[in-house]
């Protein structure tokens, strides 16, 4: 029986020439064991950085008491930040609050320690002042007021946030003594190592790894594979333009890293959802981030994947042509943490795909700069200077997370870097097709 | 080599239309060369219509004129117009042409039936038209009862009918077969010609290649011979045979009694010698082989001879060969 034919609309079109090729390339793969070894090798080398994060989570991070208050100095049960309050003497064992009447009982050391934390709450953008002395060890009535107000800023009990706008970051905090000195090393670290999981996974494990690897050995043979087992015959012998064949091939391509993408995207962020320090059970705040990921690494696998397979169109060994490419790519990802602004970074895939990592983290995590910097500063109680006293995860989070180098804002430096991107793909589109509408096949 | 940046444009095949007057195929001094190397040199050619034989042996030419065909190569000069259209520059006159390419590899993971049917989706047809057409050209092969079975499973003769199906998607005008009987046993040989027979008397312009005369012979009559990539010969099989009747030609006839029969056959004017390479052969010379073998029938049952078999040795592509270059390769 034959049925009355039916109108053409967008999908009966698609569904016709270029969503044959699509189809065809999305069975091919299945059938590959090829491809089940690429996607499994990069299914266990996320998995693994996954694993390391997970047990840091799971470990605590040792307390550490930086203004030396919860000591007992004189043996009379009451640690020294409680005397201080209380204005009697840490040093003299006979003066302590269990003299008061009624007597006060002695606090369990444990409570002076990471007593002090950093006051995020009451930071607000363009503020240069900032911090509260929980402890009350700076507002002490003995204090002089040189000590209460150090920096001199005529606040007492503050510290002065100075973002300096030509080097691009805050300078030291200038704190007056005793203000958020004793911050929450675990909580602190956890949330910066959570922060510098995201980054280095999203960057490193999802846009290098992935976006590379997976078009390097998936797409380079996309063309150059039926050419050399003559099975291009077939598809050649077709009214069908050669470029719409190789558009064809990279949509298919597409359809199969493209949801292993999203697949392994949303797996990793509910591990780390769950895993990471959160008010709740879960970080729902982490979403942006997941979506800037897979979003950057659909992007570049796109962009890689229409070079690549140009390069292999173009030429046998393809991947020999390709290698150079992944190996500047690398390079050139390692500038994006040192260097953002650097300008040759407009001449890479992956430049622009960080960015777009980059400018998420800037709108899912605000004044991620400062939390950096009050991480490294620790609380300044050290005398060592600026980093002696630097909170663990500190230093990771400041070398993952880098501005975006636009000078324009997150969302602009998004769409641009899109842009960017998709303009890209178009243009290695035409030079892959052009490639291969010249190449005689035997 | 630089791409061709002129191939790069809109797409052409929606607007495609062959060109009424222009015949199926035509070649105009179409050269292809590979530094030194002539693969094909100065062919001219029109076909329109019927079965044609494109005889030669390896290395003739074949291949790389069905490649031209094909759009796989461009013409180092000269020009091919398939329906009047450059297929080198724009692949829509293969919406009215089938290929049955000669190479071995196939998808062997897909069925048949997923083959074809995703094949002719590349033709512009639909999911639902091409599963239709799918089982229309399968059946035409003979191939719907094992249709769901993996490529990789068939014989060489079902492979060899699964590719002529997918070329025979959206019942093209003309239909190119690179050599569709080389390694396939007897019977599949008999379908693929009952098939390429049939073909041609629909009115579709097919072109079959082969290196083994007997082969086009039991398909066609009309033929074209290359010969080191040019056109040695072009026209009827058998005005060629006629002209060659009349250079000697050997008979060999398998028989119980080779003596007996001799006695009978050196009566023929036409028969010039006999030998007796065995015990039960008999190897006849004549120069008019149609003679002889208008004789040989009545003349085998008149005197009751038991006859095995009866060959004609020389008669093949190399004696043609031979015969139209007079002896010079």
């Amino acid at each position: 029986m034959i049925s009355p034919p039916k109108k053409d609309n967008v999908f009966r079109a698609l569904d016709r020439k270029l969503g044959a090729v699509a189809e065809f390339t999305m069975r091919q793969y299945r059938t590959k064991l090829s491809t089940w070894v690429v996607l499994g090798i990069g299914f266990i080398a996320i998995s693994i950085v996954v694993l390391f994060y997970v047990d840091s989570m799971q470990q605590e991070i040792e307390a550490i008491d930086n203004d030396g208050d919860s000591y007992d100095w004189d043996g009379d049960g009451y640690p020294t930040g409680q005397e201080r309050i209380y204005g009697t003497d840490p040093d003299n064992p006979d003066s302590n609050p269990g003299t008061f009447t009624p007597p006060i009982a002695p606090d369990p050391p444990e409570k002076w320690i990471n007593e002090d934390d950093f006051d995020w709450d009451l930071y607000a953008t363009g503020d240069t002042t900032a911090g509260y002395d929980d402890d009350g060890d700076c507002r002490l009535a003995d204090s002089t007021e040189s000590q209460k107000d150090k920096n001199r800023n005529n606040v007492n009990c503050d510290i002065i946030l100075d973002y300096s706008v030509i080097r691009g970051e805050w300078n030291e905090p200038q704190s007056d003594g005793f203000v958020d000195e004793d911050p929450d090393e675990d909580k602190y670290g956890k949330e910066a190592i959570h922060r510098a999981f995201l980054l280095a996974i999203g960057k490193m494990g999802f846009v290098f790894l992935l976006g590379i690897f997976l078009p390097l050995f998936l797409a380079t043979g996309l063309i150059r594979e039926e050419m050399e087992n003559s099975t291009m015959h077939f598809m050649i012998a077709k009214p069908i333009a050669r470029r719409d064949i190789f558009l064809g091939r990279i949509v298919g391509y597409l359809g199969i890293v493209w949801p292993y993408i999203i697949a392994m995207g949303v797996l990793v962020g509910l591990i780390s959802g769950f895993a990471g320090p959160s008010s709740g059970f879960f970080r729902f705040a982490d979403l942006g981030m997941w979506m800037a990921i897979i979003f950057a690494t659909m992007l570049a696998t796109l962009v890689y994947g229409m070079l690549f397979c140009a390069l292999g169109t173009l030429w046998k060994r393809g991947i020999v042509l390709a290698l150079p490419f992944a190996a500047w790519e690398l390079g050139m990802a390692i500038v994006s943490f040192n260097a953002p602004s650097a300008s040759i970074l407009r001449f890479s895939v992956i430049g622009w795909s960080l960015n777009i990592i980059d400018a998420a983290a800037l709108v899912v995590w605000p004044n991620m700069s400062l939390f950096i910097n009050m991480g490294l500063w620790g609380g300044g109680h050290n005398t060592g200077g600026y980093w002696d006293n630097s909170i663990e995860g500190a230093g990771a989070l400041s070398a993952f997370a880098s501005d975006t180098g636009l000078g324009i804002s997150p969302i602009a430096t998004i769409v641009v870097s899109t842009v960017v991107l998709l303009f890209q793909a178009i243009i290695l589109w035409i030079i892959g097709s052009a490639v291969f509408k010249g190449k005689e096949i035997e | 080599m630089m791409p061709d940046i002129q191939q790069v444009g809109p797409a052409q095949t929606q607007q495609w239309a062959p060109e009424i007057s222009a015949p199926v195929v035509l070649l105009e001094n179409v050269s292809k060369t590979y530094g030194k190397i002539h693969a094909l040199s100065e062919i001219t050619l029109a076909l329109s219509g019927g079965v044609t034989g494109i005889l030669g042996m390896n290395g003739a030419g074949k291949s790389t004129l069905f490649n031209l065909l094909m759009g796989k190569l461009k013409p180092s000069s000269g020009s091919i117009k398939l329906f009047g259209t450059d297929p080198w520059k724009n692949p829509a006159p293969y919406a009215r042409i089938g290929f049955v390419p000669e190479h071995e590899k196939m998808h062997d993971w897909m069925t048949a039936h997923s083959f074809v049917s995703l094949f002719a989706r590349l033709n512009g047809l639909t999911r639902d038209e091409a599963k239709v057409e799918a089982d229309r050209v399968l059946d035409f092969v003979g191939l719907t009862d094992v249709a769901h079975k993996q490529i990789g499973r068939y014989s060489k003769g079902m492979r060899q009918r699964v590719k002529i199906a997918h070329a025979l998607v959206n019942d093209p005008d003309l239909i190119v077969l690179d050599e569709p009987l080389q390694g396939c046993d007897p019977l599949a040989r008999t379908t693929i010609m009952n098939v390429i027979r049939e073909l041609g008397k629909m009115g579709r312009t097919v072109l079959v290649s082969s290196h083994i005369l007997h082969e086009i012979e039991r398909i066609t009559e009309q033929i074209v011979i290359l010969h080191n990539g040019r056109l040695l010969a072009l026209g009827n099989l058998h005005a060629i045979r006629e002209k060659m009747d009349n250079i000697p030609h050997t008979i060999s006839i398998g028989c119980e009694n080779p003596k007996e029969l001799a006695k009978d056959i050196i009566n023929n004017d036409a028969v010039f010698g006999i030998s007796f390479p065995s015990n039960d052969n008999l190897q006849v010379q004549t120069h008019n082989l149609n003679e002889v073998h208008k004789e040989l029938p009545s003349l085998i049952v008149a005197n009751g001879h038991i006859v095995n078999s009866i060959d004609n040795p020389d008669d093949d592509l190399g004696s043609i060969l031979n015969y139209l270059t007079g002896g010079l390769n």
